[in-house]
């Protein structure tokens, strides 16, 4: 038992460092600087914490009688002891000290990363002091990175000036990281003990525990983070230099995927509401805190919220797998641009010039061009569906794949009217009563800004209207649908309105964001729409869970979002992808936030008492009262 | 009394094999009907053809004088035929309630917009059809179980909400496609009484496929019998047992001689 628990930990700072080693061969540690030891030493010391939190759950689910002090006697540090007298006084230090075990448990974890590190990086630093060079075929391993890694200047590494000491340092961070992590899951123990003995409510009413207050901190967290990215916003106040744009970035970023979490933490009733009010009205003054970047980011973020929101009705409502959805964002973008650009067509400037329309000045604004551009792409939508309607799976898979390249060959080749790959220039920009209020309010909406206030509010209706139809009998049927087709039209489900239907509300979805990003780019050509954005879509819906309202939200942040963050490193953003997907499939197969109906599924029992351990602990809502409240339909509340 | 379904000269080919072979067939307003045979003698077939599942090449379908050849299974649904199936067939990650409520789909109109804008109307009618969803739930005996996922209710629960299900589309016609099968006898029997009850107390006409030869003859007021697709007998169940057919369908042509025998020496 010991050695095996031993191994675990030993196992848990392998994972550990393989983990950093990702992050330090994309270069991350060159990109923060001087804190970058600290800082890798934070993430992994929160990695430590998630990981001995889950096993100590684990144990509590299977030994619920027994609690966390009982268990301490195999610690994983007894792998040294050769004498039985010595192992039992050890035991009752332990028995009587909990704390300790998970601390040893800790540093075990830690001292392994730490060591692993500390050999990796002495090898690297070895080898560029004497000249050998590692670039060519690991191109972030430059003196910068690893200069960062071992808390030295580049100058010392290429002249091979690296004290051992500083190794030792490195190692002793992780394995005190470590030991924190463990401490820090102790300090929680009683409360975990508690909480899996009487049950959530118990432990929630029984006065302010850690589990309140965690709560309370969880919900107040979006908050702070916003007023936080004001006050950094604002003029004179400077911090973290030269990087305080991406810093921003991120944290906003952050904010608003807590603030989607905040909502699932408040109780269900007026506080929820509250919170959804509070954090809606905060979500919507962003556009007038951040800089034309950060705006510019959140606002394609939020346009492939509202690609997700669509995607998700077709794939994960109906069923449906559209590889070729972006063939309805291509069609939203190009009305768009057909209507409100200059034309460059001699037939539409000549048809124009008959009809009395001047061919220079945009045909229709934004707002008139919205309509016409939703109901464009819902034509294609079920222009589409009709051939596809008997296909299932891999089949449909195929043949929508293909209908996304024909859309953007076309655009590619008829080049009279879309200009072929020139693109189609001088979209003209949204505008409010003939204005845009980009220009009239007093510079604190910059352009960029106005698009992710555009992007917000429409993502937020797209949402509205996707939770409230999937709780009508309309969204029963998609889910019958995609449970068994025949039965489903046996019980009365008319399958080709139905399918068409989900065809086409998707593809309205994707118009109106097709529209949204046209107006964005002011330039669009048709390599703006390759596949590449429709795997994007639906990586970003299966990443923050299928069905998921609030996931794909989660999603978008994290896919679109956090690419931007790292600039530096977008050329790892496949890999990433990958990765990420990779390790959400084994973690949380439904993704981050799955929808009550995907949970429902309860795969694995000991995963099942994991979550509702861990989340007792730190106060969250238990699955039962998440799966019994409007979460989702709340959840989104916030970005209205 | 009239038909409420009628079968005239049904036949239904898949490839080579003629799995329902002329089959004609009247069945009874407000009757219990049941359709036996050995294995792959094409009852399921036939059960398809009925809603809609397979089109039988040569025949008419005559529901309450209509035909419902061509119709597609939820038209069919729609003239009220509703079904359960051999191998249950649930929507697996809905809950029991939900489950009913998409048997109840043909009987909800209020338009996508008004669900989007939640309109009174839709409210109403979206209330009723959890009402009556309960309602159909407490018949079959699922009191307590609307929020259970169905591929978590046992076995003998899942057949119920079946039956639940296709009660949602307010049938005039179920047919029950093996509802005892893999059942205990305690659960045989409460599918029975229910079979009863949907008759008696709902006036729903039944026609079920039923293998188990205690449940049939206790239950059926008429049998009909299909042996490689045709029908070789029809009648009381007393008479059905009585036939020769049947008898060298079921157990073979040698048993069949002495079964004959038996009673003519005797």
């Amino acid at each position: 038992m010991a050695l095996q628990s031993a191994a675990g930990s030993i196992r848990t700072g392998l994972i550990g460092f393989a983990f950093l080693s990702y992050l330090i061969l994309i270069g991350i540690p060159g990109r923060i600087g001087g804190s970058a030891l600290p800082v890798l030493a934070l993430i992994s010391a929160l990695f430590f914490w998630l990981n001995l939190r889950r096993e100590a759950a684990h144990h509590l689910a299977r030994n619920p009688e027994q609690g966390l002090e009982g268990d301490e006697g195999k610690p994983g540090w007894e792998i040294g002891a050769n004498a039985d007298s010595d192992r039992s006084s050890l035991h009752a230090l332990l028995t009587a000290r909990p704390g300790t075990a998970l601390a040893l448990r800790g540093l075990l974890a830690g001292l392994t990363t730490g060591l692993l590190i500390a050999v990796v990086s002495g090898i690297f630093a070895a080898a560029m002091g004497n000249g050998v060079a590692i670039q060519p075929v690991l191109d972030k391993i430059v003196p910068i990175n690893v200069a960062a890694l071992i808390g030295v200047s580049p100058g010392q590494i290429v002249q091979a000036e690296v004290s051992f000491i500083r190794f030792l340092l490195q190692i002793l961070l992780f394995a005190g990281a470590g030991t924190l992590a463990g401490l820090a899951v102790s300090a929680g123990g009683s409360n975990l003990t508690t909480a899996a003995r009487s049950g959530f409510l118990a432990a929630h009413v029984s006065g302010p525990t850690l589990g309140s207050v965690g709560r309370f901190a969880g919900i107040a967290l979006p908050f702070v983070l916003l007023a936080y990215i004001a006050w950094i916003g604002l003029p004179g106040v400077t911090a973290f230099g030269t990087n305080e744009g991406t810093v921003r970035l991120l944290l906003t970023l952050i904010a608003t995927g807590s603030g989607l979490f905040a909502v699932r933490l408040s109780r269900p009733g007026r506080e929820q509401r509250i919170v959804a009010v509070l954090l809606g009205l905060g979500v919507v003054s962003m556009p007038f805190i951040l800089d034309q970047f950060q705006n510019s980011v959140m606002g394609l973020v939020f346009i492939f919220v509202m690609m997700g929101l669509g995607l998700n009705i077709v794939v994960g409502y109906a069923g449906l797998l559209d590889l070729g959805y972006v063939a309805f964002f291509a069609i939203g973008a190009y009305t768009y641009a057909f209507l409100s650009a200059p034309f460059s067509s001699p037939y539409i400037s000549g048809l124009l010039i008959l009809m009395g329309v001047s061919p220079d000045s945009p045909l229709l604004g934004y707002w008139m061009a919205l309509p016409v551009a939703m109901l464009t792409a819902a034509i294609g939508g079920v222009l589409l569906g009709i051939p596809v309607l008997r296909l299932r799976g891999d089949y449909l898979a195929i043949v929508t794949l293909g209908f996304g390249e024909i859309i953007r060959l076309f655009m590619l080749n008829l080049g009279e009217l879309t200009n072929g790959p020139r693109g189609i220039l001088e979209i003209s920009q949204p505008a409010l009563f003939g204005v845009s209020p980009a220009g009239v309010t007093f510079g604190l909406l910059s352009s960029q800004g106005w698009i992710f206030l555009l992007a917000l509010v429409s993502s937020a209706l797209v949402a509205f209207v996707a939770i409230r139809l999937n709780s009508s009998r309309l969204g029963r049927a998609w889910f019958a649908m995609q449970e068994d087709e025949d039965v489903a039209e046996a019980t009365g489900v008319h399958l080709v309105r139905t399918k068409l239907l989900a065809f086409a509300i998707g593809a309205t979805f994707a118009g109106m964001a097709g529209q949204l990003y046209a107006a964005r780019q002011i330039n669009i050509f048709p390599e703006n729409f390759t596949l590449f954005v429709s795997i994007d879509a639906l990586a970003l819906i299966i990443v923050g869970g299928i069905g998921s309202p609030a996931g794909i939200v989660l999603g978008a942040l994290a896919l679109k979002g956090l690419p931007e963050v790292l600039r530096g490193v977008d050329e790892y953003r496949i890999v990433t992808f990958a990765a990420l997907l990779v390790i959400m499939m084994i973690v949380r197969p439904a993704g981050i936030l799955p929808s009550a109906r995907r949970r429902t599924q309860g795969t694995d029992p000991d995963e099942a008492g994991f979550d509702d351990s861990g989340e007792l602990m730190e106060g969250l809502v238990s699955e039962e009262q998440v799966a019994a409240s409007p979460g989702l339909a709340n959840g989104k509340e916030e970005v209205r | 009394m009239t038909a409420l379904l009628s079968l005239q000269h049904v036949t239904k080919v898949f490839g080579g094999l003629t799995a329902v072979d002329n089959v004609d067939l009247e069945i009874a307003e407000r009757s219990i009907t049941s359709l036996i045979g050995p294995n792959g003698a094409g009852k399921t077939t036939l059960f398809n053809c009925l809603t809609g599942l397979h089109r039988p090449e040569v025949g008419e379908i005559l529901f309450d004088g209509s035909s419902l050849i061509g119709l597609r299974p939820d038209e069919i649904t729609d003239r009220g035929v509703a079904r359960t199936y051999q191998n249950i067939r649930l929507f697996g990650r809905m809950t029991a309630l939900e489950n009913v409520l998409v048997g109840q789909h043909l009987r909800l109109h209020a338009s996508h917009w008004s669900a989007v804008l939640r309109t009174r109307r839709q409210q109403e009618e979206e209330h009723a059809a959890r009402e009556s969803a309960r309602a159909l739930l407490r018949f079959v005996g699922l009191h307590g179980r609307e929020e259970v996922v169905s591929t978590n209710l046992p076995y003998g629960d899942q057949r119920l909400l079946e039956v639940a299900r296709a009660l949602g589309s307010q049938p005039r016609l179920l047919l029950l496609d093996e509802p005892a099968a893999g059942m205990n006898p305690s659960e045989t029997d409460r599918m029975m009484e229910l079979v009863h009850r949907l008759r008696d107390e709902k006036g729903i006409t039944i026609f079920l496929i039923e293998h188990d030869m205690k449940v049939v003859m206790s239950i059926s007021e008429s049998v009909a019998v299909l042996d490689y697709g045709e029908k070789i007998a029809e009648g009381t169940p007393e008479e059905v047992r009585a036939d020769a057919r049947v008898v060298e369908a079921y157990l073979g042509p040698e048993v069949a001689v002495q079964e004959t025998a038996g009673p003519a020496s005797g």
